[in-house]
């Protein structure tokens, strides 16, 4: 039995809505929710909750049907990305606003606050009001009230994105640290594939409303399961004709080039193929040895820096390969538009999507 | 020579003409009457009964104005319902539609109708009493109220409400421990607005409560009745009790809202 499971919930909200999203969670588990603008990612989260009621389907949480149970009564937390925080109360006492519901002693309480404060570093904030404070340590006041309560589960809409990127590596840090550890079930909205790999168990992917793939990190990144899920985790998606080598495996034809896949092929077909910037290798001479099947020749067209990363754009027999390097590896490499350099690719990481 | 910005001087301009305008205006109201005149008026038995109305009934009218713009202002912010633009439309209506008119509507629907007849039977008698006086400034400033508190509850994030909720609070313990709080700002710039609204009420309050001498005789009916007798010191002292009483409206207003 799942923790959390959402069966065929359906809501229209006009510009907003769900069509049928059925999702299982299972306790412990970190899940987070991916998808373009509009595509239901908030809704969902606020149906879940209570605060929208679905005009269709049923939310389990414990094998219970909480569909119609006012969100007062669910003892779900939610972190919001402009942090909801009341501003007529100070730190202190947001944090105890839900504690008061939960624990009648007045000393238990401010004990618990200030364990909590402490446990986020912001013990010597209390007294603050949320206003004077930075988007950082409003967001750790947040995470703290919701915590507090020891809620049975955290629903999380991209706290992090409003947040400049030293910070948001803080308080990822300080989310991997606090949440992870209290085994928390959570479900967490972001648009920032580094809190995915750094945070979460499995990826949820919705598009217009309906859940398009749910599945391990690695399986959504590596094995998406249509060119939309690949473009969006960032693949490079290609145009291609499958050709089957008889033994199960075979070749894709991308436009002129050819790479050996793992994929099963078994007849000729038109299909679209996925490709991973970070499973090309740039190599300044054709290695021997290896045990990769594709080693093409590609010319460089195009590069920018990115902080520690930098990307690549190489052309090989007219088709146009993204990489993404460390930028230490390309100032080591000494690259310059224009230069030809190979490419090796591991048939496991040509994938037909 | 520093370059002079045409079109800031034409705004600026514009802002000052008008101001100096209504300067000299109000101005003149205190520049006309002599003193002892206005000390004479004000302690007449006429301008204390008025005064004393005028604020009585305005502060009650306020008083009822804020509990129904309240509760309607936070329902047009939040929820979405059926008939809700017709429901906007009709209680904007007052805004729109002359005094005399409104109190016209007033006066047809409390006067020999059977609702007229109900409220009589519950001791509600609301055409040419004091009552009545009650109602004309309450449905005159009630659109206005309603106005504010609407853009009061929309300027709060609703997400402080579900946040609320989440953590154990239901629909009516968020109303007052997190709405009612966060909207006191509008709270009090639509008492004021509404106490200045009501105060200054004339043409329902003429048609519904009739302008009866030292009965329903509100400020604004003691200039009009003065005016017709042709009693400038009176019509003159009451305006400026009205521009007094506005003022002072205006001037807590002001300063309540810079210490929130």
């Amino acid at each position: 039995m799942s923790f959390l499971r959402l069966d065929d919930m359906r809501i229209d909200l006009g510009e907003f809505s769900l069509r049928g999203v059925t999702l299982d969670v299972e306790r412990g588990e970190y899940l987070t929710v991916m998808g373009p603008t509009g595509a239901g990612k908030t809704i969902l989260l606020e149906c879940i909750i209570g605060f929208y009621r679905p005009e269709g389907g049923r939310v389990m949480l414990e094998g219970r049907d909480i569909t119609d149970e006012p969100p007062e009564k669910r003892r779900i937390g939610i972190v919001y990305q402009d942090y909801a925080l009341l501003p007529h109360l100070t730190v202190a006492k947001n944090i105890e606003y839900g504690l008061k519901k939960v624990d009648p002693d007045k000393a238990s309480r401010a004990q618990k606050v200030r364990e909590m404060a402490e446990s986020l570093q912001i013990d010597h904030l209390l007294h603050r009001r949320p206003g004077t404070l930075s988007g950082g340590e409003q967001q750790r006041v947040a995470l703290s009230r919701a915590l507090v309560v020891e809620p049975r589960m955290l629903l999380m809409d991209e706290p992090l994105s409003a947040l400049d990127p030293r910070t948001r590596h803080d308080i990822r840090d300080l989310l991997r640290r606090v949440v992870k550890k209290r085994g928390m079930t959570v479900l967490h909205i972001t648009h920032d594939l580094d809190d995915v790999h750094a945070l979460a168990d499995k990826v949820a992917i919705l598009k217009d409303g309906k859940l398009v793939q749910h599945d391990t990190v690695h399986r959504v990144f590596h094995r998406p399961c249509n060119g939309f899920i690949a473009d969006f985790v960032g693949a490079a998606i290609y145009e291609a004709i499958a050709l089957p080598d008889g033994n199960g495996a075979g070749k894709v034809s991308m436009n002129g080039l050819t790479l050996a896949t793992s994929d099963h092929v078994t007849q000729r077909a038109e299909v679209r193929v996925a490709l991973r910037p970070e499973d090309v290798l740039v190599c300044a001479e054709s290695p021997t040895g290896v045990s990769a099947r594709n080693i093409v020749k590609g010319t460089l067209e195009n590069l920018y820096r990115e902080g520690r990363i930098t990307h690549l754009s190489f052309r090989a027999d007219g088709v146009c390969i993204p990489v993404i390097v460390t930028t230490s590896a390309y100032l080591e490499m000494g690259l310059d538009l224009g230069m030809e350099r190979y490419l090796v690719i591991k048939a496991a990481n040509v994938r037909i999507v | 020579m520093a370059k002079v910005n045409t079109f800031r001087a034409l705004l600026l301009g514009c802002a000052f003409f008008i101001t100096l305008v209504l300067f000299l205006a109000v101005g003149a109201l205190f520049m006309v009457p002599s003193w002892e005149d206005i000390m004479t008026n004000i302690w007449s038995e006429e301008m204390r009964f008025s005064l004393r109305l005028s604020l009585g009934t305005g502060l009650l009218s306020a008083l009822l104005v804020i509990v129904f713009s309240l509760p309607i202002g936070f329902a047009l912010s939040r929820f979405t319902f059926w008939g809700k633009g017709l429901v906007k439309t009709i209680i904007d209506l007052p805004v729109a539609f002359p005094e005399l008119v409104l109190g016209l509507c007033l006066l047809l629907l409390f006067g020999k109708t059977p609702v007229g007849d109900a409220l009589k039977a519950l001791g509600l008698e609301f055409v040419f009493t004091v009552q009545g006086v009650v109602v004309a400034q309450f449905f005159t400033a009630l659109p206005y109220a309603i106005r504010i508190m609407k853009s009061t509850f929309d300027y709060i994030n609703p997400r402080m409400e579900f946040v609320s909720r989440s953590l154990g609070y239901g629909q009516v313990e968020t109303f007052f421990k997190v709405s009612l709080p966060l909207a006191r700002s509008g709270i009090l710039a639509a008492s004021v607005i509404s106490f200045a609204r009501c105060i200054g009420t004339f043409g329902t309050v003429l048609i519904l409560a009739g302008g009866s001498y030292m009965k329903t005789e509100t400020l604004p009916i003691t200039l009009y009745l003065n005016i017709s007798y042709g009693n400038m010191g009176m019509a003159l002292t009451s305006g400026l009790v009205l521009v007094a009483v506005s003022f002072v409206a205006i001037f807590i207003f002001e300063k309540t809202e810079a210490q929130l």
